[in-house]
């Protein structure tokens, strides 16, 4: 049974907390991703910055997990997770790159852009290819202890 | 709550101005490169774009802007790009490309008003 305490909002997320968005990978949806990074970075106690860097940066996360990809269809799944030390956040793309995502001729420009901008924003990124997905993958280390 | 995004155009002493307003990103950025392109194929090689309604910028936005860049210096002109938000400014910064655009913080500063 839910108590009423089990309710009550906390304003913060804390050790071990994992957040899961997922959505059809479609151009206008990384919006909800930005969204997302922006309320969980300031439950976890970063600054309107560093808050503000994560915004950018998951955009980019999701658009570097698109560009490796060629199938067709599929959806955009994302995990924030935190840690006494950081926020993690992962960007896997499961088998697809739709028609509706595309940098067009601007795309092997934009995806270094991507690289410079996630290396100027975050401590640490990367991106992979395994069993037909890619993830990209970002952590932004926490200045202080758990709020 | 977040701007709406929009593109106008008009012509300043003789200079195409165009103005966004809102967040160019991926979904949005294809209607900034259209925009720019065609005002780029009616002749037009120097172009100012009023950045200052502008939210948020991603790397695809920054993609188009290289390529509108490119495009006007070819024709021997020129983008330049009127930003003042210190957030958009700081993407241009971290991706060297404060170096590559001429960045005007006010539209007074690259002629047309």
């Amino acid at each position: 049974m839910i108590e009423d305490s089990d309710l009550v909002a906390t304003d913060t997320l804390g050790d071990g907390d994992c957040v899961v968005l997922t959505f059809p990978a479609r151009g206008d949806l990384v919006v909800l991703a930005r969204l997302v990074a922006s309320a969980i970075s300031s439950r976890v106690g970063f600054d309107i910055e560093e808050l503000e860097d994560l915004r950018l940066a998951v955009g980019e996360l999701c658009l570097l997990a698109l560009a490796g990809s060629d199938a067709r269809h599929g959806d955009l799944r994302l995990e924030f997770t935190v840690s006494p030390e950081s926020l993690d956040i992962s960007c896997t793309l499961a088998g697809a790159a739709p028609a509706t995502i595309s940098r067009s001729a601007d795309g092997d420009e934009a995806d270094e852009l991507s690289e410079q901008i996630l290396a100027a924003l975050v401590d640490e990124h990367g991106r992979e290819q395994e069993d037909g997905s890619v993830r990209a993958w970002l952590r932004k280390r926490r200045k202080g202890p758990l709020a | 709550m977040e701007q709406e995004f929009r593109i106008e155009e008009r012509v300043d002493e003789g200079v195409p101005v165009i103005t966004v307003v809102g967040e160019i990103d991926v979904a949005t950025a294809p209607q900034l490169r259209e925009a720019l392109h065609r005002v780029i194929a009616e002749g037009q090689s120097t172009v100012v774009l009023d950045m200052l309604g502008v939210t948020f910028l991603d790397s695809t936005a920054l993609g188009v802007l290289v390529g509108g860049l490119k495009r006007c210096r070819e024709l021997g002109g020129e983008l330049h790009i009127v930003v003042a938000d210190a957030r958009i400014r700081k993407i241009f910064e971290i991706t060297g490309l404060n170096k590559v655009f001429p960045l005007a913080n006010a539209l007074a500063e690259v002629g047309p008003q």
